[in-house]
């Protein structure tokens, strides 16, 4: 007969024990391709093989840089990502806080509009963009793929923030407006100050779906501004996948690396700003 | 008065640009999308195009192949989505409970493959997961003395890989949410549960699932949505096929309007999953009404 305590550890064990499982099978994938790209991978191995780095190396690295015209991609991904940052948050910070500031119709019609556009599937924007480009001269210029990057992440930044700007008591400006502050006063320095945790998540966010973005890159980028994840697509092309597999696992991990420590590093702020967006619905 | 409109104009001052904006490089997309798709237009042909009305619509409709990737979207859609609820349910049951240690990290690491460049995953799982003789899967497999499927290489187990693989990316998301719900649970409902008796299985049926359902409703459009439109990780594990087994609704089109060039094509299949999801955000947002009317 097993006491009840004895049953509650072994509960604690065993539920300890299924989260390590869980944790294993979700860093598992990423942790395979950094044991493959500190791996010689001239012969095939067992992923034990990989993990134990029996036949350790960083020629994958050096060869990732050289062959497959890593920084081109890399300033691509560098400069699209950041200016997609910036943008949003220039147009999408004002924008969220005006449409809490409207009322009636006008603000439901407004925010219908900024939920619907989550929906549209992104090659129904991709496909037409690429005529519409060849047709104003953006085709494959960074400017083009930015502004692609734009419609995605302008309504998701919005809708973000207008749960921040939402969760800032009323009070907080009203005491502004007996202060005698103008309208660009209340704004940026009573209201913006509350919400700038989430607009830092909300930049990180736009970072990595920007960083990780593939469709829009593929359809538009031509050969001038392709980002990093069209790269290693091209290079996979090339390569023989089998023999140079080392070299493939070094590039995806340089592609990868800065977005997963990017989330390591700023994860408790993504995580509240997320569910702030997610429990509002 | 004089307050009100001036609250009013202040809100539209700081909407009005990036409205602006936003209207215009969405809609402009789209509106271009419908009238390519009731065009016959070539992709390096375009001077040369003709008003066909809905000729692009039938053409697809008709094409067994567009039905496919109709029926594998549908499929993988579906699988995306009742495989990250489950697991994201359970493992987010399992993390909100207070014995549980370093909540915050378990949760932190667990959010990995949602900011895992979707592209890369699909290399990851294509080379280490699914390969066939030296992957892990088998390899778990082979100790066991299971068998040895080709699962990316054959058609019968190539979708089903692809939702594993997909909703690999996806479960933290719902991880993230249903934590963040069940924290909000108050303990004492818990408690009085297990005072008469609830073990943790009727926990999870009587008290989290029906305090949920908003929740799983919004995870539910979130989850749809994106595995609606999924191309990224499709296209760097299988590129759609083994043959067209998982050519999905985005892949055909690309297939259609850029590898075949016809753009009219192309632009017909993207606009009718336009259709489908706006169809589907309907759906969604009225049944979401009822369910808060019902809350409240």
């Amino acid at each position: 007969m097993i006491s009840p305590r004895t049953r509650r550890r072994l509960l604690v064990v065993l539920l300890h024990g299924m989260l390590g499982v869980w944790l294993i099978y979700s860093v598992l994938p990423p942790v395979m391709l950094i044991a493959a790209s500190f791996n010689s991978t001239a012969l095939f191995r067992s992923p034990l093989d990989l993990l134990l780095l029996r036949d350790f190396t960083l020629t994958n690295f050096s060869q990732a840089f050289t062959r497959g015209a890593f920084w081109f991609f890399f300033q691509n991904s560098v400069i699209i990502s950041s200016a997609a940052v910036v943008i949003t948050l220039v147009v999408c910070v004002p924008m969220a806080y005006g449409l809490t500031k409207i009322s009636g119709r006008a603000k439901s019609v407004v925010s219908f509009g900024v939920l619907a556009m989550r929906f549209i599937p992104y090659v129904v924007l991709a496909l037409p963009l690429f005529l519409v480009y060849v047709n104003l001269g953006l085709a494959g210029s960074r400017a083009g793929l930015l502004l692609a990057h734009l419609a995605i992440h302008i309504p998701f930044a919005t809708w973000m923030l207008i749960g921040y700007f939402e969760s800032v008591p009323p009070e907080l400006e009203k005491a502004g407006i007996i202060d005698g502050c103008s309208p660009w006063n209340l704004f940026w320095n009573v209201t913006l100050p509350v919400v700038r945790p989430g607009i830092i998540a909300l930049a990180i966010l736009v970072f990595i779906m920007s960083w990780n973005e593939y469709l829009f890159a593929l359809f538009l980028a031509g050969s001038n501004a392709q980002p990093l994840t069209v790269g290693i697509t091209r290079f996979l092309g090339g390569a023989e996948a089998g023999v140079e597999y080392g070299i493939i696992a070094a590039y995806s991990v340089l592609i990868v690396s800065p977005v997963i420590v990017f989330a390591l590093a700023a994860n408790r702020l993504i995580v509240s700003g997320m569910t702030a967006g997610a429990v509002k619905g | 008065m004089t307050n009100m409109r001036s609250s009013f104009t202040r809100g539209w001052w700081f909407l009005a640009p990036g409205l602006l904006l936003m209207t215009l490089i969405v809609s402009v997309p789209l509106f271009m999308a419908f009238r390519y798709s009731i065009h016959r237009v070539f992709l390096y042909r375009f001077d040369d195009q003709a008003f066909v009305g809905l000729a692009n619509y039938l053409r697809a409709f008709r094409d067994p192949l567009y039905i496919n990737a109709l029926k594998t979207t549908v499929l993988f859609t579906l699988g995306c989505l009742v495989l990250s609820i489950v697991l994201g349910l359970l493992v987010a049951f399992m993390l909100s409970s207070r014995q549980v240690r370093l909540r915050p990290t378990w949760l932190a690491l667990f959010l990995v493959p949602f900011v895992v460049t979707p592209v890369v995953a699909g290399i990851a799982w294509r080379f280490f997961m699914w390969q066939q003789e030296f992957g892990v899967i088998n390899s778990i497999l082979g100790a066991f003395g299971g068998p040895s499927p080709y699962w990316l290489l054959d058609r019968e187990t190539a979708l089903a890989a692809a939702i594993v693989s997909n909703s690999w990316h996806l479960t933290p998301l719902a991880i993230l949410v249903f934590y963040a719900a069940l924290t909000t649970i108050p303990d004492e409902l818990f408690k009085a549960a297990r005072t008469d008796g609830a073990g943790p299985i009727q926990l999870l049926w009587y008290i989290v699932l029906p305090m949920l359902r908003p929740h799983m409703l919004f995870i539910s459009i979130i989850l749809i949505t994106s595995a609606f439109r999924e191309f990224d990780m499709i296209w760097s594990l299988t590129g759609g096929g083994p043959g067209r087994a998982t050519t999905v609704l985005s892949i055909f089109a690309y297939d259609r309007g850029i590898a075949n060039q016809d753009m009219g094509m192309g632009n017909s299949i993207a606009f009718s999953m336009f259709i489908i999801m706006a169809v589907a955000a309907w759906i969604y947002i009225t049944v979401y009404r009822r369910v808060l009317e019902h809350e409240e």
